[in-house]
């Protein structure tokens, strides 16, 4: 899902890449993207769960202003997985209505 | 609290050209934006913008970004980011969440220059991973460097639909289809034939029924839409895809200036809820302006402008520049501001259908409908010139405020005239000399040079390209014809790249004669580069 080679785009400045935990899962994302796109590139597309019917959420707006995406990051509910940069060490758990949790 | 001349609210495209402008002549200024990046969606913007030269016309967003920022950085602009302004109370102060703290800032006046956000349209599985915004799928493929999807539907045929679509091939996913419910084409001519003339499909009068899928989009059901924008039963057509890219307009983000109070009107062709100005953007409130897209959906181009005006103003009444200087500042921003806002696709004609050019030239039908010009109508325009040799043929046929090609081309071949919506022209005293700039330079991909005389047969047809890999001669593969159709075999004779054309090449093409005026797009033969 990354693009590598690019008609106009130079170079996205990306950070290193870092390890982060998803899922309890050690896996790697460039420092300084945001959360999400790390994700994407994973191919994950679930970040969360709604509470009462347990849908699938995923990126929607990628700006920061839908809420579509948040996810449980080191321990928090509601993170802004689009607009917050992935840092080394992270958790990101996918959330379950309001927190963590391992399925439905 | 912090005290400052001006403050400004959003570091976009108006704010940044704003707070220039008032620290050129001299104020203090702070810009605030909630984003982790300043640049407002400029920098998502890869394509090459329209105008003329005063409105950076032929130059990627993403440069004009790039070079504002600079400039706020040479002015000492303080720019703060991850601030997000919570409200414009009394006297102009300002309360700013910065890392979780509410901070207060005051200052003498303030322009509100927040833009706008994406509209949406709810369908059944909407809200399926995989249904985003356009500008979100931007997002992801020209800022993180992401595709959002490997096969995609867009729902919207306006500029944004198009570019985006087009954005979306460059970075290498498939793009099944473009739809729209609306029964014209909604962006530039120009826009829809450089992504269909790929092979991608543009459907008017289509709207989307479902996205379909159990965690995430695995098709999309569209169906033709009668005339009161219903779906026709029995029309409907499964694509798969695992992305479905809305782009319906934008809405004004005028909360802010909503909240302090300023007077607001409903303003459907401005795209919603606006503030009422005054010529320079001053809104009910003295000394709170609002400028870009808060103030009614429109260019980029156009925002800049207005942010420069605001800014003007306040340098006026704050002493930093005289009343002769403003005048003076004010007439040429009005008037670069009514060239771009001019043409068939200004602000003020929003909705309007228009059947014939300000020339009198018939609008091609196949155009608005179909998204590419059919060769019949095509001829009735004035750029084509039959002359042997090489020439050019120019398929800008909609006025649009636009005229690089006029400025770039060495010969003097190409006329637009003072009026930069007036479709250009060919001096036919003039001869081309084939260095083919013209091609790279048009922000409409809308340039061909073709030569009738190459070889025995066969001529040539050179054409603006931007994907990668760049073909390299020799090459061979299918001419494909306006709409996508294969219409020839063709050979790569040249790749032509050069500063000035900033990435665009100029792919020549070798074909028979008798295609020379359908090929338009060269498809790389399977297991070729």
């Amino acid at each position: 899902m990354r693009i590598v080679a690019h008609p106009i785009i130079e170079d996205y400045q990306k950070g290193p890449l870092v390890q982060f935990l998803y899922n309890g899962e050690t896996v790697e994302g460039h420092a300084g993207e945001s959360i999400a796109a790390a994700l994407r590139a994973m191919g994950v597309r679930i970040h969360r769960y709604t509470t009462k019917q347990h849908k699938p959420r995923g990126v929607f707006c990628a700006i920061g202003r839908c809420t579509d995406c948040v996810m449980v990051v080191n321990g928090v509910s509601n993170v802004r997985t689009c607009i917050t940069p992935l840092e080394a060490g992270m958790t990101v758990q996918t959330q379950f209505g309001l927190k963590a949790g391992d399925g439905k | 609290m912090k005290r400052y001349e001006l403050i400004v609210i959003g570091a976009g495209p108006s704010g940044l050209s704003a707070a220039i402008e008032a620290a050129e002549a001299g104020m203090q200024v702070v810009v605030f934006d909630e984003n982790g990046r300043p640049g407002g969606q400029l920098f998502k913007q890869i394509h090459k913008f329209f105008g003329s030269k005063e409105h950076q016309a032929k130059v990627r967003g993403v440069r004009i970004g790039e070079n504002l920022l600079a400039k706020a950085k040479d002015l000492g602009i303080h720019v703060i980011l991850d601030a997000t302004v919570l409200g414009i109370y009394k006297n102009k102060e300002v309360s700013v969440l910065i890392e979780d703290e509410v901070q207060n800032y005051k200052a003498d006046a303030v322009i509100i220059a927040t833009g706008a956000a994406e509209n949406m349209i709810p369908f059944k599985g909407w809200d399926l991973p995989g249904v985003m915004g356009a500008g979100a799928a931007q997002t992801m493929m020209n800022i993180q460097g992401i595709r959002p999807g490997g096969k995609i539907l867009m729902v919207g045929s306006g500029n944004v639909g198009l570019v985006v679509s087009f954005q979306l091939l460059q970075a290498g996913c498939e793009v099944a289809a473009i739809i729209d419910a609306a029964p014209r084409v909604g962006g530039y001519g120009v826009h829809a034939s450089k992504v269909t003339r790929t092979g991608i499909p543009l459907y008017t009068s289509y709207t989307v029924i479902e996205a379909k899928g159990v965690d995430s989009v695995e098709s999309a059901v569209i169906a033709r839409v009668d005339e009161c924008f219903q779906p026709i039963p029995g029309t409907e057509i499964e694509l798969g895809v695992d992305t479905i890219c809305i782009a319906v307009g934008l809405s004004p983000m005028s909360q802010l200036a909503d909240n302090a109070g300023c007077q607001m009107e409903f303003a459907p062709g401005k795209g919603g809820n606006v503030p009422v100005l005054s010529e320079t953007g001053e809104t009910s409130i003295a000394n709170v302006y609002c400028a870009g897209d808060v103030a009614g959906i429109e260019e980029a181009s156009s925002a800049m402008i207005q942010g420069k005006i605001a800014a003007a103003a306040i340098a006026r009444d704050l002493g930093y520049i005289d009343d002769i200087e403003f005048a003076e500042k004010k007439t040429a921003y009005a008037e670069s501001l009514s060239k771009i806002r001019a043409g068939m696709f200004a602000p003020g004609n929003k909705g309007k259908v228009f059947e014939k050019t300000d020339e009198g030239f018939t609008i091609s039908d196949s155009l608005l409908t179909k998204g590419y010009l059919s060769e019949s109508e095509l001829s009735a325009f004035p750029a084509l010139d039959a002359s042997g040799g090489t020439h050019i043929v120019i398929e800008c046929t909609q006025n649009i405020p636009c005229d690089p090609c006029q400025d770039v081309c060495p010969a003097g071949c190409i006329i637009v005239g003072n009026t930069i919506t007036q479709i250009p022209k060919l001096d036919k005293d003039k001869k081309c000399s084939g260095c083919g700039l013209c091609v790279g330079v048009c922000s409409g991909q809308a340039i061909f040079l073709v030569n009738d005389q190459y070889e025995d047969g066969y001529g040539t047809v050179g054409l603006p390209y931007e994907f990668l890999p760049l073909p390299a001669k020799g090459d061979v593969g299918k001419a494909l014809d306006r709409s996508g159709a294969p219409v020839c075999d063709a050979t790569v004779v040249e790749v032509r790249t050069n500063k000035a054309m900033d990435k665009t090449a100029m792919l020549v093409m070798k074909v028979p004669v008798d295609q020379l005026s359908s090929a338009r797009f060269f498809k790389a033969a399977e297991g070729g580069n």
